[in-house]
């Protein structure tokens, strides 16, 4: 339904348009303007829908007069794909990209409640602008319902590595992620436009920023899983311009999540708050217009085309608006800002935060440092993996050292004897999780220090948690099991993340379990043998068993099978793939891809894949890896989302008792104490 | 032909739908004061609120070990004062004096409150009476025996059950 | 019906295929059989040589990039991406300069008089390229040093609002509010 389609995108332009227009104009004021914004959130949304699904109509229809549905699917792909088809072009993942937002532009109005109401009309016109912004692409750069001259009789079929589960869900979780920056940012604009710039709009975002950390969170894990099986180079992070991407405005709010703490408590940091969710923003608008634009070299570019025009003038535009509103305002930010020691939670989160966005700044530097090499020295150069790890991993360790540090100091003032009771217990895990890698024979510095220190943040951790549960049991004489699901239902926000921290450790250690990988290559003659010594002690026999090929649906498949033996011992078999895809008429498309072949276990993975054949026999090539702790990895993302959503989770909180009238606006005078 | 007609009402209704409250405009009470319910108490910014909660705070955090006795005290005399003068400030709508108060000095935590019936107590600190079981400074608004907050047109009290004297 | 032109089709490629490989490759058909359809295997791998294993020409290759435009380096890109024809020759490149008794950094060398900067995964450090690795570091350490200057301006302000009294004076209250803020603090516990 083509034109449907195309005519629902006018629709949705024309209303975005009004709603900007009228949210900023309706403003505080006009009453009826403001509905008639909110109304055009929702008008937004149905309208994006339609176009939704008439592009999804025609993909399952296998209507190839549009180029979008030529270009991307085919007859035989399998049904699950012609779903996610729907994001695995540029023009499409625009259309999901507006339609996304303007769900969760209609979400904030339905669900923002009480005293931030003020904040809705400007919020409706933020969104909708920005909708609109991407909505103007589509219709005049990067039309999804554009048609072909000619019908063809088959489409192009989607790109083999975009086949893959993975790939189904990681995009559009990071895409959520992405996109619902655009809440918190909008309420930042409102706050500022509105000049309501007490903390009342910092709890109307928090939650939203921590939805949008949770998706980018989930995205990102889904995206090094998607790496690690489909691209088959054994790893998950590459320092690759786009995954960088996404780590910046994930950076940028893990920062503000922990800076908003400040505020909310002790009304300080007012202006670097709203900036962090500016340039949160900003960041992943700067990463869109990455990943479209095709200006940095990388795996995950989309075909070149006039869109990165369109997404760097939005970029500067959108950033001097807003910084220009931010510069404006800044008198009404001044905040008596005190702190009663150098040695306090405050402080520490300070230098979380110093760290949080130092690494984001590194990662930005970077990635743009081709760019800033080429235009001032002319000379090209790449920036890679190495460069990366040699200026993150300190970083890394320092912020991870931080969150073991930070939670043991006490708000306001640390005492020297307190410090000494706080510290003692995860030192001593730390150093005796350091004394066994010794013991055990680890020698690698980077491994060495993550996994101590990741010990230390553990010993933080479960000390919390042991004397939060039993100041519990004293105070209310609850039992201890009991204290502690007590502890966590009752402060969510504190100890749940507490269990991120515990995700983070995982993550670390996991990372660190990546300087241990071993690999070999083999060519291998059905029945020969190819022997491995992983660092777990153990050596793995991979056995050659024999070469298969077969049709599927969309694709000719050549398989090897191969057996796989622990210090002898029969532990399973391993099967890994060459795929040739073809269209309809069995016709090759795409190149060939690979299909590795993974058996998963808690100490390390055994990683196969079929390299390709020799003269066209059964005697084969294959590369034989040995990830350790790549499971946990996994494991650490569960834990990190479980985590979230304990934060996230609405209630919980202590009932306090509804004042007379509960005044907005912030007061808590530090010094008012004469 | 078909989606031409579909893509006119989404247009037309769109339109309407869109300019619906400004060719009727809503009235002013609708949706205004739709009030605080579903937030999270934990969102309360108000100083009343962030000063209870920083009460709460300090008082886990001594109990975790964090505190020291001293910058307890300390900190607990200083969130205490910004409760108190925030709560003046919200229930005395009239008196805005809301900085330096003059009523006589009480020492913290708990000091004594009279029964109605049986006069002053013995015990420092009592929250009960010893003698009849009520409890103690209660005040119109709360329940004589445990103290929970009543709806204004509330007959018993929701948490205990005790009858509310009229 | 698509399904037997396919296969007809396949069988024509195989066999075209076949009859002129057999000539060249009768040993190894001896030991290993020959696959139905090569072509769908991607591209022919010659065997792997003790080079290929080479812990040191692989530590080369991982600091060369690959000029295919993938963004990776020479080992990471022939062991990845069978399909890239830049990389075996590469990998040849830098087997033949190892094997004419170069030193690792020799070869590196060689790649970047032949290639220019672009051809290592982190420009070396030297020149501008110092700006590279040395801006966030010395970014951050200004940034800590302002932030640690915030601080003490900060500490100091509350020091000279005379906080430090050892012992506050007791908040002056009325019983009434006193037990009004206790019972608020109790529905805290809840």
């Amino acid at each position: 339904m083509p034109l449907l389609g195309h005519l629902s995108l006018w629709v949705a332009f024309l209303v975005g348009l009004w709603g900007g227009i009228t949210g900023f104009a309706g403003g505080a004021h006009r009453r009826d303007l403001q509905q008639s914004a909110r109304h055009a959130t929702f008008a937004l949304f149905g309208a994006l829908l339609v176009a939704v699904i008439s592009l999804e109509i025609a993909i399952f229809r296998h209507d190839f007069s549009l180029e979008y549905v030529a270009a991307y699917t085919s007859r035989n792909l399998p049904t699950f794909y012609l779903w996610s088809a729907l994001y695995a072009g540029q023009k499409g993942s625009l259309l999901f990209w507006a339609t996304v937002l303007s769900l969760f532009a209609m979400l904030v109005q339905l669900m923002t409640s009480g005293r931030h109401r003020v904040y809705l009309p400007y919020v409706a016109a933020v969104t909708c602008a920005v909708a609109t912004f991407f909505i103007t692409v589509m219709l005049f750069a990067a039309n999804p319902f554009e048609r072909l001259a000619f019908v063809p009789l088959d489409g192009r079929g989607m790109n083999p590595q975009l086949q893959n589960p993975g790939m189904v869900f990681h995009p559009p979780m990071l895409y959520l992620g992405y996109i619902s920056i655009t809440i918190p940012f909008a309420f930042a604009i409102a706050a500022l436009l509105s000049k309501r710039l007490d903390s009342d709009w910092l709890v109307a975002i928090r939650k939203w920023t921590l939805v949008s950390w949770l998706f980018l969170s989930i995205g990102l894990i889904l995206g090094m899983w998607w790496a690690y099986v489909e691209l088959g180079w054994g790893g998950y992070w590459a320092w690759d311009p786009v995954e960088n991407a996404a780590l910046l405005p994930w950076l940028v709010m893990t920062a503000f999540l922990h800076s908003v703490m400040i505020q909310e408590k002790r009304g300080m940091l007012k202006k670097w708050n709203l900036a962090l969710i500016i340039g949160a923003w900003l960041l992943s608008i700067f990463g869109t217009f990455i990943t479209r634009s095709g200006v940095i070299a990388s795996v995950h570019s989309f075909t070149q085309s006039s869109v990165g025009y369109f997404f760097l003038a939005f970029l500067v535009l959108a950033a001097a608006l807003s910084f220009a509103l931010y510069a404006s305002r800044l008198p009404l930010l001044e905040a008596e800002a005190t702190l009663e020691s150098m040695v306090s939670r405050e402080a520490s989160f300070l230098f979380n935060n110093l760290l949080l966005i130092g690494i984001a700044f590194s990662v930005l530097w970077g990635t743009l440092f081709p760019i800033l090499s080429e235009a001032i020295k002319g000379t090209k150069i790449t920036v890679g993996p190495p460069f990366f790890n040699q200026v993150n991993v300190p970083l890394g360790l320092a912020l991870l050292a931080m969150t073991g540090i930070g939670p043991l100091i006490a708000w306001r003032r640390a005492s020297i004897p307190n410090l000494k009771r706080q510290f003692a217990v995860p030192l001593t895990s730390g150093v005796f999780v350091l004394l066994i890698l010794l013991v055990a024979g680890v020698r690698d510095v980077g491994a060495l220090m993550a996994v101590s220190i990741g010990g230390f943040v553990f010993g933080t951790v479960a000390q919390e948690f042991a004397r939060g549960a039993r100041a519990r049991h004293r105070q209310y004489g609850e039992p201890t099991p009991y204290a502690f699901v007590q502890l966590l239902a009752r402060n969510r926000r504190r100890y749940g993340g507490y269990i991120v921290h515990v995700a983070i450790v995982l993550l670390f250690v996991a990372f660190a379990g990546m300087a241990f990988k071993t690999e070999t290559e083999a060519t291998l003659r059905p029945g020969e043998s190819a022997e491995l010594k992983g660092r777990d002690g153990h050596v793995y026999t991979f056995t050659h068993l024999g070469i298969s090929q077969y049709n599927a649906l969309n694709r000719q498949v050549t398989a090897a099978l191969i057996d796989v033996r622990r210090d002898g011992k029969a532990i399973g078999r391993l099967r890994t793939e060459k795929r040739q895809h073809v269209d309809a008429l069995g016709n090759p498309t795409f190149e060939p891809s690979t299909e590795v072949g993974i058996m998963s276990g808690l100490r390390v993975d055994l990683y196969v894949v079929l390299a390709g054949l020799v003269n066209g026999t059964e005697q084969a090539v294959f590369r034989f890896t040995i990830n350790p702790l790549v499971w946990w990895v996994w494991f650490g993302g569960f834990v990190l989302v479980i985590g979230g959503l304990i934060v996230l989770w609405p209630g919980g909180a202590p009932v306090a008792v509804k004042g007379p009238s509960s005044q907005a606006g912030y007061a808590v005078k530090l010094e008012a104490e004469r | 032909m078909l989606e031409l007609i579909l893509g006119i009402a989404l247009a037309a209704s769109a339109t309407y739908f869109v300019l619906l409250p400004i060719l009727r405009p809503p009235l002013e009470s609708a949706g205004a004061l739709s009030g605080d319910q579903g937030e999270d108490p934990g969102d309360d910014m108000s100083p009343r609120a962030v000063a209870l909660r920083a009460l709460k705070e300090i008082e886990f955090d001594r109990a975790t070990g964090k505190l020291s006795d001293s910058d307890y005290e300390q900190l607990k005399a200083k969130y205490t004062q910004e409760a108190l003068v925030a709560m003046r400030g919200e229930s005395g709508h009239g008196k805005r004096d809301t900085g330096h108060v003059t009523a006589p000095a009480v020492t913290f935590p708990v000091s004594r409150f009279p029964c109605p019936e049986h006069g002053d107590r013995p015990e420092p600190g009592a929250l009960f009476c010893s003698e009849c079981g009520r409890r103690l400074g209660t005040a119109p608004g709360y329940c004589a025996r445990c103290g929970t907050a009543l709806a204004d047109d509330a007959r018993y009290c929701n948490r205990c059950g005790a009858r509310v004297a009229a | 019906m698509t399904d037997g032109t396919r296969r007809e089709f396949l069988i024509a490629v195989g066999a075209a295929f076949v009859s002129f490989r057999q000539t060249v490759q009768q040993s190894d058909s001896q030991t290993a059989g020959r696959v139905y359809d090569p072509q769908r295997a991607g591209r022919a791998q010659a065997p792997i040589t003790a080079g290929d294993n080479d812990a040191r020409i692989q530590a080369v290759e991982k600091k060369l990039r690959c000029s295919c435009g993938c963004g990776l380096d020479i080992y990471t890109c022939r062991t990845t991406d069978f399909q890239c024809t830049y990389s075996p020759g590469l990998h040849k490149e830098v087997l033949r300069l190892t094997g004419q008794g170069k030193t690792a950094q020799q070869v590196i060398d060689e790649f970047v008089a032949q290639y220019g900067q672009a051809a290592l995964m982190a420009p070396p450090k030297r020149g501008f390229n110092l700006a590279g690795y040395f801006v966030p570091s010395i970014a951050i350490i200004v940034a800590a040093a302002v932030l640690l200057r915030v601080l003490r301006r900060w500490t100091r302000e509350a020091a000279a609002v005379p906080v430090r009294a050892p012992v506050p004076p007791p908040p002056a209250a009325t019983p009434e509010e006193l037990e009004r803020l206790q019972r608020e603090l109790d529905r805290l516990d809840a």
